[in-house]
């Protein structure tokens, strides 16, 4: 913005330019007070680290994204750091700790989802036919109440696993084994 | 009384008389220093003036915030480093044995079938410093636990058991079964094998173990100040205060949380590059940062019109103003990033996939309430806050649970920091990383501790000296 000649200036535009340059440099001290105050008094953050950080974050967003790095390997095909390698599913077999039967690991929670009667496939279960489901459930198995199933109406739940969307069928009268 | 013209002639012209005031921002100004100078007896001359302009009962709420010392300071607990000298020595006779180099506690968890929620929260809560100790230590009995309850599962109990087995020095998977099966009978609702929260799990686990020990350590039925393990390490204190827009009466309420759920700052990028088109309004533009994220938690809010609260002052619902910000920060800080966006309007949900920059040494004074009340006054001095500052707000962050893929699909995985090495643990398998790598993760939940903390911490795990640098990006076998 050049500065006005004044010489050529009506003294009502000269007046008007004087107050601009008042309110602005009022609002600049404004800002420059407080900033000053919070430096002086040592309440700014640490800048210099902040910036690092995000220097360092950028880098790194960079390097991973390179194809040429190797990046990191999936996970499960991989010796682990104590040189050893795993199936996908995990092998190892313990006693179901609710029915007693010796379970693989990797399908632990499945089957336990079915052995404690709870879970979707069980409400299933009992919703189809209710005496029946009675009659079942009432033969030891330690549930009980089902809560209402509790879906993603509660925010912020990020899932994993994938969502099977199978049900069983049964056929009329026979017993399932839980 | 001058312009700024006169002010310098007036203090060359007459002796002793340097001190100016910009009457438009109540500030001192010294001649001699050429520079503006700040006064505790000024400001709070000030502070005061203010005050007495107000009407009595909003000038009883300020005078209450002003004058209100930190009450219960919070002794970083004589018993944790009791803790921590049991730790030590657990960690050291066990390290005579250790089969390999790498630090102890480090071992895979096996995913008993879409748990890898559970592992991730897990592998950090068995890292987590002042937790670690504690049950280390074996401080929670398990011998008395099942004498007291004999069938009810105690999830306490279950990690203790967990902790035992991740620190044995046995490096083949766990399989933390028996967790699961307590867990299970405590949170009904959540029973089931199929998608499940990390968030969610942490909160619940932590719940659990305050209900079990919180009835046995807190007999007078004292929660402001509980003393199980799971608050006296998560826990902190939020403070909220609501602001009458239309005459300053605040009100201000205390909240304790074992964690603080963050909303990522969607509007991090200018409206001029949406309208340039240089960015697209959903867009990540990398711009997003946790300290936005703990930026935008403090700011003032200004409550929807539709959402007037009831003003003690003017004796009618009025506007408000929210502001949050921390009373007392806990030995873990927990925080949890809100990545899931519900559109009400199109009825689906989504999964914010940015990228969000996390710091790896973070300074939470800011946040404090002391900060934010200081700087609603203009950030005046007030002689009395100096007893704040004894209670550390620097943290170190020690694990990363991150999550990758869709929304009712993904994966979870945990980055543990130990002795400033990274290790990504995938379920059962841990491998070593770079930090480069974590930087570049999405981050879903992210856990710091206390300073002081994480040196003493890292420590006790040293073992024999770590195997020279190489490419950082393969993982690496054990040694030995």
């Amino acid at each position: 913005m050049s500065v006005p000649n004044e010489d050529n200036m009506s003294s009502h535009t000269q007046l008007s330019s004087h107050f601009f340059g008042e309110l602005l440099d009022s609002i600049i001290v404004d800002v420059a007070s407080e900033c000053h105050r919070i430096a002086r008094l040592g309440l700014d953050r640490n800048l210099e680290e902040e910036e690092e950080e995000l220097r360092l974050s950028a880098q790194a967003r960079v390097t991973v994204a390179d194809p040429s790095n190797s990046g990191e390997t999936n996970g499960k095909y991989v010796v682990d750091i104590f040189g050893q390698t795993h199936p996908s599913v995990a092998n190892e077999v313990f006693d179901c700790m609710n029915c007693g039967r010796p379970i693989v690991a990797g399908r632990f929670a499945p089957h336990l989802e079915k052995c404690m009667g709870k879970g979707r496939k069980a409400r299933v279960k009992a919703t189809r036919s209710s005496t029946a489901a009675q009659n079942r459930y009432s033969r030891g198995s330690p549930v009980s109440a089902y809560s209402s199933y509790s879906n993603s109406t509660s925010t912020n739940r990020l899932s994993n696993g994938t969502y099977n969307h199978t049900v069983e069928e049964y056929s009329n009268g026979t017993c399932e084994e839980p | 009384m001058s312009c700024s013209d006169h002010t310098l002639l007036h203090s060359q012209s007459e002796n002793g008389h340097d001190i100016a005031v910009d009457i438009e921002r109540s500030e001192l100004y010294c001649c001699s220093c050429s520079d503006q100078v700040y006064d505790l007896d000024f400001d709070k001359v000030v502070v005061a003036k203010n005050i007495v302009d107000m009407p009595s009962k909003t000038r009883d709420s300020v005078v209450d915030d002003l004058m209100r010392r930190s009450s219960k300071r919070r002794r970083l607990n004589s018993v944790v480093d009791l803790d921590l000298i049991r730790s030590k020595f657990f960690v050291w006779m066990r390290g005579r044995r250790a089969k390999s180099c790498y630090p102890l506690g480090l071992r895979g968890l096996n995913n008993l079938g879409s748990t890898c929620f559970m592992n991730s929260i897990l592998q950090a809560l068995l890292h987590a410093p002042p937790f670690r100790n504690y049950f280390l230590s074996e401080r929670h009995d398990r011998e008395t636990c099942r004498k007291r309850s004999s069938d009810q599962s105690c999830l306490a109990c279950d990690i203790g058991v967990i902790f035992s087995a991740v620190y044995s020095g046995d490096r083949t998977p766990y399989s933390p079964a028996q967790f699961l099966y307590s867990w299970w009978q405590h949170s009904a609702n959540l029973a089931s094998y199929e998608q499940q929260d990390a968030h969610e799990f942490f909160i619940s686990v932590l719940d659990a173990i305050h209900e079990r020990e919180g009835k046995e350590r807190n007999p007078n039925k004292d929660n402001g100040d509980c003393q199980c393990i799971a608050h006296r390490v998560f826990s902190g204190m939020l403070r909220s205060d609501l602001t009458c827009t239309t005459c300053g009466f605040t009100s201000t309420t205390y909240d304790p949380c074992v964690d603080i759920s963050l909303n990522m700052d969607t509007s991090s990028f200018s409206s001029v590059d949406v309208a340039n088109k240089s960015v697209r309004p959903n867009e990540d533009t990398g711009r997003s940062t946790l300290l936005a994220c703990l930026d935008l938690f403090t700011r003032p809010e200004r409550l929807g019109s539709d959402q007037k609260l009831y003003c003690q002052n003017c004796q009618e619902k009025r506007d408000t103003l929210k502001q949050m910000s921390i009373k007392r920060l806990p030995l873990v800080l927990s925080l949890h990033i809100k990545r899931f966006e519900h559109s009400s309007l199109r009825r689906t949900s989504r999964k914010i996939d940015w990228h969000l920059q996390f710091p790896f040494s973070l300074d939470m004074t800011p946040y404090l309430s002391p900060s934010i009340v200081r700087n609603r006054f203009g950030n005046r001095i007030f002689g009395f806050e100096s007893d704040e500052a004894d209670i550390s707000a620097e943290f170190e962050i020690f694990a990363v649970v991150t999550h990758s893929g869709m929304l009712d699909s993904g994966h979870y995985v945990t980055y543990l920091r130990l002795q400033n090495q990274w290790y990504k643990c995938d379920d059962a398998w841990i491998t070593e990383v770079d930090e480069r790598i974590v930087r570049a993760s999405q981050c879903y939940m992210i856990f710091y501790v206390q300073r002081m903390l994480y040196y003493k911490a890292n420590e006790d795990l040293s073992c024999a000296p770590m195997p020279s640098r190489r490419d950082p990006f393969v993982p690496i076998a054990g040694c030995c």
